[in-house]
């Protein structure tokens, strides 16, 4: 139970290896291993003493090649061996094996365990790709760090035999080393003497073998040279006593990281129970059951992995390639990259990345600004690279090569500079673009098509009665005029107003003017602009007009009682004013377009389309113009915000259509009111109006030769294959892209990605943002498993599924989520299923432990969840277009939202500011989490639900709420009280906010058993509970499981 | 004697049909070496796409009344699929998705290409017929 790895415990055996204190450090994760071997114990110490005497039969061609074949044999020898499996007492070394091996053969006659369980690990270090594609878990752990560091020819030998194993791995393998397991053993018998006596004996002793072997096994031989390849150049950088053992080294060098770092087996520290103990597993797992799907799964709810830390960034990638950019800005659904199209397709997960291009930095961390000026930046000839840290300067600092198609380019006379002794760059400190993973360049004019425009803002208002009655116009009036001074650009900034209801209204802003004039058109078939050039107007000049415009604006529609609404005119009108420049169109849309090009028709939600084959059709623009209008916007560098605020049907479908093509996004407010949602509108209003914005900004991701991106997901529209249109881009946008290979095999060691976005920025500058990244190119499922990034691959996979929807029906949409998390545990446990009983066990990566509970919450999101009767559909697109733009952490916390309990925080004196800390510690999302005398904080980044046990005990509800504490929660609204505890949930619900200001959540106040107000807004969120025939965590694991084990 | 201006005639539609597919096939072909932009290369397609269905359909209505049923019936498939579209309003190429769709669309025309080829070679083997079957007449 529960998701540690029972490997790791028996690491603390590790230090009983001392006593080899001679060995270099490097050796002891080997050396644990001896202890354990028992009579091998003997003939284990030798060979760090003698290592002169074996060197040379090691390093010449026969024992290697023994060392192929002897591995090969070898794992069949614990499963042949009923003995092997009960007394597995240790299994230590993931990189002891090679020693232990040689005294394994003997082994068995002896039942002799340990020792034969240890073997199979322990050649597999050596040549340890092989290794660990045919069984070895064991071996894993030593070699992320080893991945990368590996010598190159080594790499390249050892990718073939990967490619050649993919059966050792499958179930099938489980039998197949059988047969010529057997055989082996009577040679290996009868070299058993020689073998205890010494080790060195044994490797002569070995050296006779190979006949044997091979002409026993033809596979194994005919790998073997490809293992000796992979041994001679092993030791990267042998220690010396390690020498005699080249091929092994590596093992234990890349073991020792391990070793050291602890925090990362800190979870494992509980010790494991029974047979599993003994085995160093890589996997975590979760029993489920002796009998797989029987209605007790036998599962405890406590032990299940959920992720209350909220989103942990994968660090490892980091810590290999220190120079790459940070992972807020771009991480890969896995940070191994697989070599071969034939490992891609056994990666059932998406592959790929997910981009946020702007994201926010913590104070001290921005970009560096870099500006070439006469030099021109420096770029490849032939793939247009930008220079980077992971370029080469050679020739005495006049060439470099790009590192992502290796041309060796010039160096410009301004930016040569000496290189020293170890070949870097002598003005390396000055350069942050050769030390940071991230950088700004400032862009000549041959990165501009025009001169960069300035920052503009239009507003397109609804003034229909509706939007009267909501009170929307005024906060959007006063929330525009307080933000004046913060609009990016000064003095440059543009603004313009058009207002519309049946008819369009234009503003004459010119600056000579005192008061605002109006035009109004009502011709909506042949729309013009009346005054083309005072409409649009400088801010700086215009102020006074603009303000006078905005204080009148309220008013000056109060009586309007116009139920129409000429969207669509009204937004090409827009959209003429605008097309000279390009800009950001913000529009506040209130009633469903009835009239002119556009008009929606009521075509609502309808319950019998529901499963039908027509039911994607409600979730597409139902009108060409939208699509037509979003592209020719993309085109003129338009970026639409769209905010929609109706109580009834407005087709957000087709609106929000707008907003996905041109890069912006959607705003909803269902039954907008300013009494309630009024705070919202002017916290993320503001934020959309002073955030700091890329203007006319295109994207691009470039890769190493042999990969290639296929497919984006997000809001943008693409200019050409790889080029994204971003006309208006913040730091709250992400985009998600897929990659594949486009060779088979990819023989690099490393591949490069470069983010490059070129923008204008609000001060009027072109600039490049260039994000590089490297990641190793691995020849291994389980290691592409370790490095998994569960964010990026369920960022992904929502963007995979909302698309889904587009085009299909909600449930297939929730189906292929559930298939693809199915089809990868499939894969993943066809890994391990060889090598170890897993019985009734879940097994997954310890790296995606947490992805099959997202992908529950996926299928519950609003997006996807249900049918009909489970979300309005408006909600559902317009959560839809949100998630599409929605960086990797916000997501998650919107798919799995944090639970908090306050009530003993509130009741305690006075609270410090590290008791805040304490209290921020997230629940489970289930029922069972919320005690029916508590206070509970629920936050999804787009709102707090305040939940009021049924006996929370009535002074706090009346501390909090005042007077109103018996009323009906739906028409309270939470607002500082006099006194200590209102005072203290006030300011952790600040605390709370301040974590994510892209959005402004505001408070629902629910209390315990108010239906239905409870049921949408706190128990829909319950993700891991059955809801209205929705599966519960437990049994959906259970489901997947069962999925899993059908012809696993 | 008509017989063979009917073949001729259909000859010529079955030509403007496959210049009119391969026009789109190249659009789309320089779509995806980036030598024009999405919005061009989406106009030019949609301008051409319902001329192609006219000429489709009139091709297969023309083997109708000259008594080529047999024929007739080889262009239905083609023009059952091009109404289907139709209907469906999904004959235009749509710029906003252009390139994810950009595969599907290839195929579709070439799959269109690769049936018009057929039944120009039908439509060839039968002009010659007829012409030899005239000649022979003659004499």
């Amino acid at each position: 139970m529960g998701t540690e790895n029972p490997g790791r415990p028996s690491f603390p055996a590790r230090p009983s290896a001392t006593p080899f204190a001679a060995a270099p450090p490097a050796v002891t994760p080997f050396l644990s291993s001896g202890p354990v071997a028992g009579p091998g114990v003997s003939s284990f110490r030798p060979p760090p003493a003698a290592p002169p005497n074996t060197l040379p039969s090691v390093s010449s061609a026969p024992p290697a090649g023994s060392d192929g074949s002897g591995f090969r044999p070898t794992p069949p020898a614990r499963f042949n061996d009923p003995s092997v499996s009960s007394p597995r007492t240790t299994h230590v070394p993931p990189t002891g094996g090679p020693f232990q091996r040689l005294p394994t053969p003997p082994f068995p006659s002896m039942a002799q365990a340990p020792p034969a369980r240890a073997p199979p690990v322990g050649p597999q270090p050596g040549p340890y790709f092989p290794g660990q594609v045919s069984h070895s878990p064991a071996s894993f752990r030593p070699q992320p760090p080893a991945v990368p560091m590996g010598s190159p020819p080594q790499r390249a030998s050892y990718a073939p035999p990967g490619v050649n194993f993919p059966q050792p791995s499958s179930d099938s393998s489980f039998s197949a080393p059988r047969p010529y397991s057997q055989p082996s053993f009577t040679p290996v018998d009868s070299t058993y003497p020689s073998a205890r006596a010494t080790l060195q004996p044994p490797m002569p002793g070995y050296a006779t073998m190979p006949p044997n072997a091979v002409s026993q096994m033809p596979t194994t031989a005919s790998l073997f040279p490809s293992h000796q390849g992979s041994y001679v150049p092993g030791p990267p950088g042998p220690p010396p006593a390690a020498s005699p053992f080249p091929a092994h080294q590596g093992g234990f060098v890349s073991s020792s990281p391990l070793a050291a770092t602890p925090g990362l087996h800190a979870q494992y520290s509980a010790p494991p129970v029974g047979v599993m103990q003994n085995l160093a597993e890589d996997f975590s797992y979760l029993s489920m059951g002796s009998i797989p799907g029987s209605i007790e799964p036998g599962l405890d709810l406590k032990a299940l992995p959920r992720p209350l830390d909220g989103d942990v960034e994968p660090n490892s990638l980091a810590e290999i390639f220190p120079l790459n950019c940070h992972s807020r800005y771009l991480r890969l659904s896995t940070s191994a990259i697989p070599n071969s199209s034939s490992l891609v397709s056994r990666w059932h997960l998406p592959l790929g990345a997910v981009v946020c291009p702007l994201a926010e930095t913590p104070e001290g961390e921005e970009v560096p600004i870099v500006n070439f000026a006469s030099t021109g930046i420096i770029r490849c000839r032939r793939c247009r690279t930008y220079v980077n840290p992971y370029v080469t300067f050679t020739d005495a600092g006049r060439k470099w090569r790009c590192n992502i198609c290796s041309l060796l380019n010039d160096v410009p006379g301004d930016y040569f500079a000496q290189l020293d002794a170890t070949g870097r760059r002598i003005d390396i400190d000055q350069r942050p673009e050769l030390t940071q993973g991230s950088v700004e360049f400032v862009a000549p004019t041959e990165y501009m098509v025009r001169p960069p425009m300035p920052p503009l803002y239009f507003f397109l208002i609804d003034v229909s009665i509706s939007a009267i009655r909501s009170g929307m116009i005024e906060v959007v009036a006063q929330t525009i005029k307080s933000c004046l001074d913060e609009l990016p650009g000064f003095p440059r900034t543009q603004i313009g107003f058009i207002t519309f209801d049946s008819t369009i209204h234009f503003y004459n802003m010119k600056s000579s003017l005192t008061q605002p004039q109006m035009v109004v058109v009502s011709d909506l078939d042949d729309i013009f602009v009346p005054l083309p050039d005072d409409l649009l107007v400088n801010l700086s000049e215009s102020r006074s007009v603009v303000e006078t415009f905005l204080d009148c604006l309220p008013t000056m529609f109060q009586d309007n009682v116009n139920v129409e609404s000429a969207f669509g005119p009204a937004l090409k009108a827009a959209f003429m004013v605008m097309s000279r420049l390009g800009g950001k169109l913000l529009i506040f849309q209130n009633t469903l377009p009835s009239l002119g090009i556009g008009r929606l028709k009521l075509r609502g939600d309808d319950l019998r389309v529901y499963g039908t084959d027509k039911e994607h059709a409600l979730r597409i623009p139902e009108d060409p113009f939208y699509k037509q209008m979003a592209a020719d916007l993309t085109k003129f560098q338009i970026g639409v915000n769209v905010y929609a605020f109706s109580e009834k049907y407005t087709d957000i479908a087709s609106i929000g259509t707008l907003a996905k093509y041109t890069g912006g996004q959607v705003y909803y407010y269902p039954s907008f009111q300013a009494t309630n949602q009024g705070e919202k509108l002017r916290h993320e209003l503001l934020r959309d109006l002073t955030r700091e914005t890329a203007w006319e900004a295109v994207m691009r991701i470039r890769c190493g030769k042999g990969i290639r991106f296929t497919s984006y997901h997000g809001n943008f529209m693409l200019r050409s294959t790889d080029l994204l249109a971003l006309p208006a881009v913040d730091c709250d946008k992400a985009y998600a892209m897929q990659l594949s290979l486009e060779e088979t095999l990819l023989t690099t060691q490393t591949v490069y990605f470069q983010v490059a976005l070129l923008y204008t920025a609000s001060c009027g500058e072109r600039r490049i943002r260039v994000h590089t990244l490297a990641a190793p190119v691995v020849a291994d499922l389980s290691e592409m498993y370790r490095q998994a990034d569960t964010g990026a691959i369920v960022s992904l996979f929502s963007r995979l599924a909302i698309e889904k929807t587009l085009s299909h029906k909600l449930e297939d949409a929730r189906n292929s989520v559930q298939l693809r998390i199915v089809k990868a545990l499939k894969e993943y446990r066809n890994l391990y299923a060889v090598q170890h009983r897993l019985g009734g066990r879940m097994i997954y990566p310890e790296s995606l432990k947490y992805l099959p509970l997202y992908g529950l919450a996926l299928c519950k999101s609003t997006t996807i969840r249900g049918g009909y009767a489970d979300a309005y559909l408006d909600e559902r697109c317009a959560a839809g277009y949100t998630m599409m733009a929605l960086p990797v952490k916000k997501l998650l916390k919107l798919l799995y939202p944090s639970l908090i309990r306050v009530d003993e925080y509130l009741l305690k004196p006075s609270g410090q500011a590290d008791e805040l800390k304490n209290i921020m510690k997230r629940l489970p999302l289930a029922a069972e989490s919320l005690d029916y005398r508590g206070l509970y904080i629920c936050d999804d980044g787009f709102r707090f639900i305040i939940w009021f046990g049924r006996m929370l005990s009535p002074d706090i509800a009346m501390n909090l709420l005042g007077p109103d504490f018996a009323a009906e929660l739906s028409k309270v609204t939470l607002s500082e009280q006099d006194n200590e505890m209102s005072r203290k949930l006030v300011k952790v619900v600040k605390k709370l906010r301040e974590n994510d200001p892209s959005y402004y959540q505001i408070c629902y106040l629910v209390r315990q058993g108010e239906q239905p107000r409870e049921g949408y807004l706190l128990l829909s969120n319950l993700v891991e509970d059955q809801i209205g025939g929705t599966n519960g965590y437990v049994d959906w694991l259970t489901q997947i499981h069962r999925q899993v084990q059908q012809n696993a | 004697m008509g017989d063979l201006y009917a073949w001729l005639v259909s000859f010529f539609v079955l030509i403007a049909l496959l210049v009119l597919v391969v026009y789109q096939l190249m659009c789309l072909a320089d779509l995806e070496f980036d030598y024009i932009n999405p919005y061009d290369s989406s106009s030019r397609i949609n301008k051409v796409i319902l001329p192609e269905f006219i000429a489709e359909g009139v091709l297969c209505f023309f083997y109708l009344i000259t008594g080529h049923w047999f024929m007739s019936l080889l262009c239905v498939p083609y023009l059952y699929y091009n109404v289907r579209l139709y209907m469906r309003k999904q004959h235009l190429v749509d710029v906003t998705e252009i390139f994810n769709l950009l595969n599907w669309e290839k195929k579709q025309r070439l799959f269109k290409l690769a049936y018009l080829v057929f039944l120009l070679f039908l439509s060839i083997f039968w002009m010659i017929w007829c012409a030899l079957e005239d000649s022979e007449n003659d004499i």
